[in-house]
C-alpha cells in the first residue's frame, strides 16, 4: 500500500535505464488488453463504416467495392433528420439536467440517512431491460391507459399521446434520467459543505450560493452527465419507433431504413460516418466553452 | 486533488475491516441484483417458446394433429429446430404437436417483420443460424441467387403432393426445387365501419377519404406492399419501375403521408381492434378475426375493385442448415391435412393444400376474403421483386420520413 505515495518520479540513478525499460514493458503489458480491445472493437469497425461509406451498394444490396463521394453527398442533401436529431438530443439533454438537477442536489444534501435508500430506488429500475420498460410505458400511454383516461374526460375519443414529439421526449427523458442523476450526484457528495456555509456566512443568499458556489463545483459532473445522455440520444432509435411510432423521422429510423430495408450500406455508412462527425463537434464546443477560463480541470470518478 | 481523494479512499478501504453484517447486506445487494438483471428479456428464442408452450398440453397428443405421421417419423430427427419467421405465424399447438411427436426439445421461433428486413440479415451473414424461413414467393429468386437457400430434399416430404397444381411450376422457381407453399393471400383495405361511413372498396378512395381521418390510419411496413395503392389507384402495374408512373405515385404517397399513424406490420390488428386507427392497409391476419368479436363487429376488409396484389409465402430451408432432418420433417408436419387445416382456421390466410381443405370450417373455405373466388383472384396481381429499384427506395424513403 505504501507504494502509491511513490507517485514521484523515478530517482535519478546509475539504474535508470533498466527501470524505465522493465516499468515501460510493464506499462505496455498492462495496456495491452486495453488497446486490443479497442483497436479490434472501435478502431476497426470504424475502419470499415469510413471504407464502405465511399462505396457503391450491390445489385442485391449490401457493399460492392468503388470509391464515389456520392453517398457523402446524398446525406448532406437529405439532413433533416440530422437536425431533427439534433433538435430532439439537445431538448432531452436539457430535460434531464432540469430534472436530474434538484434531484441530485436533494440526494445530496439534504438525504441524511435515507441517502443510500434513494440511490438504490434510482438504481434499481434501471437494472431492468430497457425495452421492457419501454413497452410498459406503451400500456400506461395508450387508448387503455392516460390517453384514454384524458380521451373520456375531454370528451375527445380520438386523443392521443403516443406517436407525438410529446411521448417521445417523455420515454426518452424517462430512460436516461439515471446517466444524468449519478455523475452530478457524485461530484455533489464530495463537494466541501463548509464552502456553503462560509458563503452563507458572507451574506449571501441561498440561490446565489447555489449559483456561485455549488454550480461550479459540480460542472464537471453536469458536463459528464450531459455528454452520457447526449451522445446516446443523438442515435435513439427504439423510443421513437415504438412510443413514436416512427412518425418523427430521426437518425436512427434513416440508417434503419438503409441497413435493413434499402440494404444500402455504403449510403448508410456515409450517414453514420456524418453522424459521429456531427457528435465530435458538439462535443469538443461543449466541452471546450465549459471549460473557458477554467485552469483546473477536474475529471469526475464515475 | 482528484488523485489524492483517490488515494484517500484506498487507503481507507484497504484499513477497514468488513463486518460480518456488512459483508451480508453486500451479498444479498448484489444477489438481487444478479436476479433483477437475468428477469431481464431473454432473446426473442427463449421467450418465444415460453409463449408457445402456454396454450393446452393435451391438444398435443389428442388434438387433430395425431394423425398417423407418414413414414417420415422413421427418420433420425434431431433434437432443435431453429425457425426464422414472420410474427404469430405458425399455430403454437402444431409447434408443441411437432415437438411431441418428433422428440424435438428446442424449438426456436426468431421472427423478422418484413422481407427486407430477412434479406439484409442474411446479407450480413447468416448461414448456419435457422433451419427453416419463410420468404414471400418473389423473393425466393433473389436468395437463390445468392446462395441463402438450399435445394429441398422432395423424398423427405411426401405430403407436398396436396400442393394444388396452380401454385406449382411459377416463376419464382420454375422446378420446384426450393420452396414449398405456405400460403396466400391479399393485400386490401381494413376499416372500422362504424366511424368511417363513407365507401372504401377501392384504392382511389382510400387516398380520398384518408385526409378526413387523418392520425388514424394505419399501413404495414412493407414497400411492395405500400406501393401497390397508388399504382393501382392510377391504372398502373404494382410492380411498375417507370420514372412517369412512379412520380405520380409519389404524389400520392407524399399527400397520404401525413395523415398516416403508424407504419406497423406487427400491430395493426391491435390499433384497428383499440380505434386508435380506424382504416388501413393491411393483411387479413388478427383482422378478419374481430368481425367475430361483438365489440368489433363492425370491422370489414375489401378486396379493392381498381386490383391489388395477391401475395404468396413460403416456406425455404436456408443454406448449411445446422437441423436438416428436423427442417424436412416439419415441412412434412405441417403439410399434413389436419395440421394444415388448424393452420389455416388460426392465421386466418388461405392454404394451397387440396386436402386441408376438408377439415376447414365451411364457413371459412366460403369467405371471400380467405378464400378469394376465381373471378376476383383472375383479376388480382402478383409481384415480382423489385425491392431494389433506386427511384423506388427513394421515394419509400421520402414516404417514410414524411409519416406523421
Amino acid at each position: 500500500m505504501a507504494s502509491l505515495t511513490e507517485a514521484a518520479p523515478a530517482p535519478a540513478g546509475a539504474d535508470r535505464p533498466r527501470r524505465s525499460f522493465r516499468s515501460g514493458a510493464l506499462t505496455a503489458l498492462l495496456l495491452a488488453p486495453a488497446s486490443l480491445w479497442y483497436l479490434l472493437l472501435l478502431v476497426a469497425p470504424l475502419g470499415i463504416i469510413v471504407l464502405f461509406s465511399f462505396g457503391e451498394r450491390g445489385k442485391n444490396g449490401g457493399y460492392a467495392g468503388g470509391f464515389t463521394l456520392d453517398n457523402y453527398a446524398g446525406a448532406l442533401e437529405r439532413n433533416g433528420p440530422f437536425v431533427t436529431s439534433l433538435l430532439m438530443a439537445f431538448g432531452g439533454t436539457i430535460l434531464c439536467l432540469l430534472l436530474a438537477l434538484p434531484l441530485a442536489y436533494f440526494i445530496a444534501t439534504r438525504g441524511g440517512s435515507k441517502k443510500s435508500l434513494l440511490i438504490v430506488l434510482l438504481v434499481v429500475p434501471f437494472w431492468t431491460s430497457f425495452l421492457i420498460r419501454t413497452y410498459a410505458w406503451l400500456t400506461i400511454l395508450g387508448p387503455e391507459g392516460i390517453a384514454g383516461f384524458i380521451g373520456d374526460a375531454t370528451g375527445n375519443p380520438s386523443f392521443r399521446i403516443l406517436g407525438t414529439p410529446f411521448a417521445i421526449l417523455l420515454g426518452v427523458v424517462y430512460g436516461y434520467l439515471p446517466l444524468m442523476i449519478f455523475p452530478i450526484y457524485v461530484t455533489m457528495e464530495r463537494m466541501d459543505r463548509t464552502l456553503m456555509e462560509a458563503s452563507k456566512d458572507l451574506g449571501a443568499g441561498r440561490w446565489a450560493t447555489f449559483r456561485q458556489i455549488t454550480l461550479p463545483i459540480t460542472l464537471p459532473g453536469l458536463i459528464t452527465g450531459s455528454i452520457l445522455v447526449f451522445i446516446p440520444l443523438m442515435g435513439e432509435y427504439v423510443v421513437p419507433a415504438i412510443l413514436g411510432y416512427s412518425r418523427v423521422f430521426l437518425i436512427g429510423n434513416q440508417l434503419v431504413l438503409q441497413f435493413l430495408e434499402a440494404r444500402d450500406w455504403p449510403q448508410g455508412a456515409a450517414k453514420a460516418v456524418v453522424l459521429i462527425l456531427i457528435m465530435l463537434v458538439s462535443i469538443i464546443f461543449y466541452i471546450w466553452f465549459s471549460n473557458r477560463g477554467r485552469k483546473v480541470r477536474e475529471v469526475s470518478v464515475l | 486533488m482528484a488523485d489524492q481523494d483517490l488515494d484517500q479512499m484506498l487507503r481507507r478501504m484497504a484499513q477497514t475491516k468488513v463486518s460480518r453484517r456488512g459483508f451480508l447486506w453486500a451479498s444479498g445487494l448484489s444477489a438481487s441484483a444478479a436476479v433483477l438483471a437475468a428477469c431481464g428479456p431473454g432473446s426473442s428464442s427463449s421467450a418465444s417458446p415460453a409463449a408457445t408452450t402456454a396454450p393446452s398440453v393435451s391438444a398435443g397428443t389428442g388434438g387433430s394433429a395425431s394423425a398417423s405421421p407418414s413414414a417420415a417419423a422413421a427418420v433420425e430427427v434431431e433434437k432443435d429446430l431453429f425457425m426464422y419467421n414472420w410474427g404469430d405465424y405458425v399455430d403454437p399447438e402444431n409447434i408443441e404437436a411437432f415437438k411431441q411427436q418428433f422428440g424435438v426439445e428446442t424449438f426456436t421461433y426468431d421472427t423478422y417483420a418484413s422481407n427486407e428486413e430477412m434479406m439484409a440479415k442474411f446479407q450480413g451473414g447468416a448461414k448456419g443460424q435457422w433451419d427453416l424461413v419463410a420468404p414471400t414467393a418473389e423473393f425466393v429468386p433473389a436468395m437463390v441467387e445468392q446462395g441463402f437457400i438450399q435445394k429441398i430434399d422432395w423424398s423427405k416430404i411426401p405430403n407436398a403432393k396436396y400442393i394444388e397444381a396452380p401454385f406449382k411450376g411459377l416463376w419464382w422457381d420454375p422446378k420446384d426445387e426450393y420452396q414449398l407453399p405456405k400460403d396466400w393471400g391479399t393485400t386490401g383495405i381494413s376499416v372500422r365501419t362504424k366511424v368511417v361511413k363513407e365507401e372504401v372498396k377501392t384504392w382511389k378512395q382510400f387516398f380520398e377519404v384518408a385526409p378526413k381521418y387523418s392520425g388514424r390510419i394505419v399501413i404495414v411496413d412493407s414497400p411492395g406492399d405500400v406501393f401497390v395503392a397508388p399504382l393501382k389507384a392510377l391504372g398502373y402495374s404494382l410492380n411498375s419501375v417507370d420514372p412517369t408512373e412512379l412520380g405520380k405515385a409519389r404524389e400520392l404517397l407524399m399527400g397520404l403521408a401525413p395523415h398516416v399513424l403508424a407504419l406497423d406490420s406487427d400491430q395493426y390488428n391491435t390499433k384497428i381492434e383499440t380505434e386508435e386507427a380506424v382504416l388501413g392497409l393491411t393483411w387479413t391476419g388478427g383482422i378478419l378475426e374481430l368481425r367475430d368479436k361483438p365489440e368489433t363487429a363492425d370491422v370489414q376488409y375489401y378486396i379493392p375493385e381498381d386490383g391489388t396484389l395477391f401475395w404468396l409465402d413460403t416456406w425455404a430451408i436456408p443454406a448449411e442448415p445446422p437441423h436438416p432432418e428436423a427442417a424436412h420433417a416439419f415441412l412434412n408436419f405441417i403439410q399434413e391435412p389436419e395440421v394444415q387445416a388448424k393452420e389455416t382456421m388460426t392465421n386466418q390466410y388461405a392454404t394451397c393444400n387440396s386436402e386441408a381443405k376438408k377439415f376447414i370450417d365451411p364457413a371459412m373455405l366460403n369467405d371471400p376474403a380467405i378464400f378469394v373466388p376465381d373471378d376476383v383472384l383472375a383479376k388480382l396481381e402478383g409481384a415480382q421483386d423489385v425491392s431494389t429499384d433506386p427511384l423506388r427506395l427513394q421515394i419509400w424513403e421520402e414516404f417514410k420520413s414524411n409519416i406523421g
